[in-house]
Parts: C-alpha cells; structure tokens; sequence
C-alpha cells in the first residue's frame, strides 16, 4: 500500500515537473487583462457604426490576430501591428473566415485622432486595438492573439517547419535586417523561391513579411499570411500533449492573448476538426474596397463596400 | 528502527526511479515533427531497396548529393550549392547561394568547381544592397553552348524581377541577352523563372497577376530573345516547374489551381503547343519533376507525411502510360458437341484490371530543397 502510494506519488511529481514550465509560460501569455477603452468623441465622429453588442452563445467566436515587429526599434509594448487579421471561427457549420485588414488603413483611433490602423496598438496595447477594429468595422472581437516576429519563428521551428505553397518567387533588395542583429536599421536582400516547399521558421517569416516585392501596398503580404497561417494550422494536427513543453518553452514571452488556459484546452479539439479547405475564407480587402490618397501614403476605406461584407461573415 | 530505515531508503530510491522514468516517458512520447533531416550520407541503404537507373543529383541543406546504386555521395559541403542542371559531357551547372547573391559554377561530376559563370556580388565600395544579383536555375542547351537562367537584371527601384537570359558558356553575362524582359512589364510578381531549353527554344515560368491581385504562374514558350513567346497553360492552371521528357515529347509539370495543393500534371508537348492534360499525382504536394534518362518514369520530391520534409519519390511508367489491354479472345466454336453441334467455348471473361501503379518513396528522413530542380544522369 506504501510502496503503491509512494509509486503514484513520484508519476504525478515526474509528470508535474515536466508540464509546470509550460503551464507557468501559458499562464503569463494567457489570460491578459484587456480594457477595452470607452471611444474618444472625436473617434465617435468618424464611427461608421455602432458597436453591436456580443453576440449570442452559438459557439462561434471571433479572435484578432495581431502580429508585430518587436525587436529593440521598438520601446516596451509601443509596436505597430503589421499584421492584423480577424477570424471567425464557427464550429457548428466548422467554417472559418479570415480577414486582412490592411496595415495602412487611415481609420480614427478608439484612443482618439485618426492614423493608420497599425498605429492602435502601439497607442493603447491591445484594448485599443481591439477596440479600433470594433468600432471601425462593427464587429464584436471575443479574444485577441498577439505574436511577435520572433515568436513566429519560434512557433514554425518547434514545429519542425511548415509546407507551403509559394505563390510567387519573393524578391526584395530592402528586407530588415532586424532579427539576431545589431544593425536594426540595416537591410538584406531574400530569395524566397516560388512553388512548394519546406519552409523553417526564417523563411517562413521573409515570405509573410516581405512588403517591398509588392505591386499593391500589403495585400499580396496578406494572402501570403493567410497561407502561412492555415500551414501552421495543417501541421499542428501533428502535435500531441507531450510536445506542448518545447512549444512553450520556445514561444515564450513572444505571444499574448487573453484566452484563458481552459479555453485554449476546449479549442484544440476544435482547431483539429477542421478539415475541409474549401470552408476556410479568405478575405483581402484590396480594390475596391479600400483605394491609396490618405495621409503618409495610406489607404482609405471605401466603407460602403467594406461594411455589408464584414456583416455578411461577422455578425 | 534499521527495518523502517531501510523501508525509508527504498521508497525514496523508488519514488526516484519512478519520477525520473515518468519525466523521459513523457519526453520520449513527443512528437517527432521538429525531428531535423538526417544527411543523405547518413541514410542506411536498405538491402532490397529499388534502384534507380543512372545517377541522381540533389540539393539538401546547401549541399550537393549524388544518388546511385541505391547509395548518397556527398559532391559539395554545405554551403548554399543548389539547382543542378547536367551538361552535355556530364558536368554539372550549378548555383552557389550566399547571403546576398548567388552565381552559376560549372561542376565536374564530384562536385570539383571548374569554373564560374557568373559574379553577381555588388562592388566592394557599394554600400547598397541592391548592387547584388541573383542568379538562379541554369540549364544548358544540347549543343553544350548557351546557357540558359533567371537574373535578376535590369531592376527599377524596389521591384525586383527575374527575367530569363542566355549566355555563352564560355563567356560572361556582359555577352548575355534577355528573352523576357520583366522590366518591360512591371508587375512586382517574381517574374520568369527556371527555364528549360527544348529544340527550337524554351519553356519557362512566368509569374503574373491575375484580375483580382492574386499571382499565378504559367508555362510559357519562346524562340527567340526579347519575346515572352507564348503561353502554354492558362492562368486558372497555375503551373510551374516545367521538365521535358527524354523523348521530347512530353511535358511534366506542377499545378496548383491557385490553391494549397499540387498535382503532377502531364501533357504531349510538340514545339510552342501542349496537349490535353493528365494529373497523375493528385494526392500529394509534389515538386520538380524530373523524367528518367531512360523513359522508365519521373522522380519528383515530396512530403511522406503532409507538412514534412521533402523526400524524394519515383513514378514508373506504367502509372501514366499503362501497357495496352492484351487482345481480347474472339469466341469460337469447338466442334464436336451432342449431335454434331458445335459446343460454344466458353465466353471470355474480361483480363482482370492491372493493379494501380503507385509512386515509389525512395528515402526518408530526409530533407531535400524542393526549390532545387533534380538532374538525372543515364
């Protein structure tokens, strides 16, 4: 009976003390406290509608994705959110949507003043982001995910890399050299060739980040990060429980979200369930929908078109 | 009291040993995905393994590898060696990848440079990135004289565009001409890429953009310099990475319909037309196809298990030329059956269906460039 008692004892210790590291990390990265800011007057003025309230419980959820440059050009949390995508998730019919939102659009900011849309979060963190993109576009965002640009390579290399599709041979003379480099100004030149192929979690960045290889603004980026998105996706049916250590360990400090730890639990199942590609949506808000002419070089929105079609797919 | 010390002792030892193993078990039940490729040298040949006819030559990691009698040889070390092509005498056109450019070297069969085609790295007084080239996919013609790539040259500002050039092979890129100019047709897409020269000209892939933004590639056909020539594949096609059969008469290639997928698609090819198309790999993400010297089929590169590494795969022939059925049996009539009637033989029954001819997996764990053409030596 001492010896069964002792026996469970030491498994349940052994396994504690191989899956508190990554519960400690998950705990930090989850469950962030968002506030939601009240919009400023003047960003009422500029609303094209108003807020709805959330949505009744029917399962679905919607989640922005905010991806950012992170490395020491910026101070603290003050980043531009390159990447903003907002997913609709619906398990019942086990569909998805994504949506780009063009970095560049001149919207007014939930903290007040009008700027480029990748400007909120740099102003107010997350809430402000969030908020920004409720106000603007009408929807109700039930969870953020925020990851830097280490974090996606982290993510897609403790994943063993992902297989993609590249569109097109992805060329640029002028891409960052801002990752694991003392030159943060600096620039380098990449290659990312076109077809499909292996991508490690460098590559995979260059291929999502590159802008300058890009006729039209950052909407071939989008698609780009849509791809890349769904990848991960694929290849995290692969994973099992026991691999969740080394993902922790590996994204560490790199991504954020309020999701609590329970509700990523119930989510995995779900993320797993779906298999069709045909119901995966994906929406880049290029012409007509949004047209160049505002300030600093970025895009108006042509709210007309842009509105009826988020409500179509976010309720 | 020594009883209790011992019990004491022994149920720490055991709780040790029992924490310990639980902790590895639980290590050791990770999933393999983040597994790094092992060398090709490394692999152990099985026994039995099937052979294929020739020498293959890969890219795996920045280095070249040689692939004969079921065996890898290292030829370079890993160092961005890439994209090998054969020569008329069996040496090898390569590209030599660093961080900012990449040039063409001529190879001998062992991976010994003999002599470089190419110098695309910017001035040593040039402070602008954009002062480098890229050199990508050489080919050479069949008279072992022109050779044939994507260049990165002329570029305007930021748009940075292949374009496909020839060069003498003996010569410098000074001597070079453009087929398809990018810069002529502005487009930010990647432009031409990986040309193959067939009698009369070549096939190459252009990147375009279609209505809606998105970018697709297309096989095109030229015949001579400064021309895009014609298009071979429609746009909805979205096809890439042409390889000619040895016969020269059929077209192997890769389409993806603008989609996460691709089919290993082959079509006849007479000069500047391709015919009705046959997807014979529908249900993997095949890349660079590369006909056997012999006609016994195509290697192709491919993830074993979706979201893997590339391995490297063989279709025979038979997958996509069936044999023709054997000849049906007329019915005859055997003499001699109840008053002098002739007994009708037996109806023929229908040949019974060959088995489906399936792909070959030819390696694992491994992790080949699948941006890095094959090159198959008889």
């Amino acid at each position: 009976m001492l010896v069964a008692l002792a026996v469970g004892l030491a498994a349940v210790s052994g396994s504690l003390s191989y899956f508190i590291p990554a519960a400690v990390i998950a705990y930090q990265a989850s469950g962030q406290n968002v506030v939601v800011p009240t919009p400023s007057p003047t960003a009422l003025l500029f609303t094209p509608t108003p807020t709805p309230p959330a949505p009744a419980q029917t399962g679905a959820f919607t989640v922005l994705l905010l991806g950012s440059d992170d490395d020491s050009k910026f101070q603290g949390d003050h980043v531009l959110t390159q990447s903003m995508i907002l997913v609709r998730v619906i398990p019942q019919t086990k569909q998805v949507i994504m949506l780009s939102i063009p970095r560049d659009l001149w919207v007014p900011l939930s903290t007040g003043g009008s700027y480029k849309i990748d400007g909120a979060y740099s102003y107010g963190g997350a809430g402000a982001a969030i908020a920004t993109v409720e106000q603007n576009f009408g929807v109700h965002v039930n969870y953020y995910i925020w990851v830097g640009l280490l974090g996606l390579i982290r993510v897609i290399d403790a994943i063993g890399g992902i297989d993609v599709v590249t569109s097109n041979p992805v060329l640029d003379d002028y891409y960052p050299l801002d990752i694991n480099s003392s030159s943060l100004y600096g620039y380098q030149r990449i290659a990312v060739l076109g077809g499909p192929q292996h991508l490690d979690g460098v590559h995979a960045l260059q291929y999502v980040r590159s802008r300058h290889n890009d006729l039209q603004s950052d909407f071939g980026r989008s698609r780009r990060q849509q791809q890349v998105l769904l990848a991960i996706r694929q290849k995290a049916k692969q994973l099992s429980p026991e691999d969740i250590p080394a993902l922790a360990a590996a994204i560490g400090g790199e991504v954020k979200t309020n999701i609590s730890l329970d509700q990523v639990g119930a989510m995995l199942p779900l993320a797993a369930s779906f298999d069709n590609p045909d119901a995966i949506q994906q929406i880049v808000l290029a012409s007509p929908y949004t047209h160049g002419g505002a300030p600093n070089g970025s895009l108006y929105g042509n709210w007309g078109l842009i509105l009826p079609l988020v409500h179509k797919y976010y309720p | 009291m020594i009883a209790r010390f011992l019990l004491g002792v022994f149920l720490a030892a055991v709780m040790l040993v029992v924490g310990v193993s639980s902790y590895l078990y639980l290590d050791a039940r990770q999933s393999k995905v983040a597994v790094a490729p092992v060398k090709p040298t490394a692999a152990q040949p099985t026994p039995r393994a099937f052979h294929l006819p020739g020498t293959l030559y890969l890219s795996q990691s920045g280095a070249l590898y040689s692939f004969s009698a079921g065996r890898f040889h290292q030829l370079t070390i890993e160092d961005g060696w890439m994209q090998p092509s054969l020569t008329p005498d069996g040496n090898l056109l390569v590209v030599h990848r660093q961080g900012f450019y990449s040039d063409v070297f001529e190879l001998n069969p062992f991976g010994r440079p003999m002599r470089q085609l190419t110098n695309n790295v910017a001035p040593r007084r040039s402070y602008d990135t954009g002062d480098n080239h890229w050199s990508f996919y050489p080919r050479i013609t069949s008279d072992g004289k022109t050779v044939f790539m994507s260049y990165d040259k002329p570029k305007t500002g930021y748009e940075v565009d292949m374009s496909i050039w020839s060069m003498p092979l003996t010569g410098s890129i000074a001597r070079g001409q453009v087929w398809s100019d990018e810069a002529a047709d502005p487009g930010y897409t990647g432009g031409d890429i990986q040309p193959v020269p067939v009698p009369g000209g070549i096939v190459y892939t252009r990147y375009d953009r279609n209505p809606d933004g998105s970018i697709i590639g297309q096989l095109w056909f030229t015949n001579r310099p400064g021309s895009f020539g014609k298009a071979l594949t429609s746009p909805g096609e979205d096809c890439r990475e042409p390889s000619l059969s040895p016969a020269g008469n059929y077209l192997a290639m890769i389409c993806t319909h603008g989609k996460q997928i691709s089919y290993l698609v082959i079509a006849p090819y007479s000069p500047g037309n391709l015919g009705p198309r046959q997807a014979v790999i529908t249900d993997q993400m095949v890349a660079q196809p590369t006909w056997a010297p012999d006609g016994s089929g195509i290697a192709y590169l491919a993830p074993a298990i979706p979201d893997d590494p590339f391995q490297l795969f063989f279709l025979p022939s038979q997958a996509y030329f069936p044999p023709a059925p054997s000849p049906i049996p007329t019915p005859s009539v055997i003499p001699g059956g109840p008053k002098g009637t002739a007994v009708p033989s037996p109806s023929p029954s229908s040949a019974p269906a060959p088995p489906p001819v399936k792909p070959i997996q030819m390696t694992t764990s491994l992790g080949f460039d699948a941006t890095s053409p094959i090159a198959w030596a008889p």
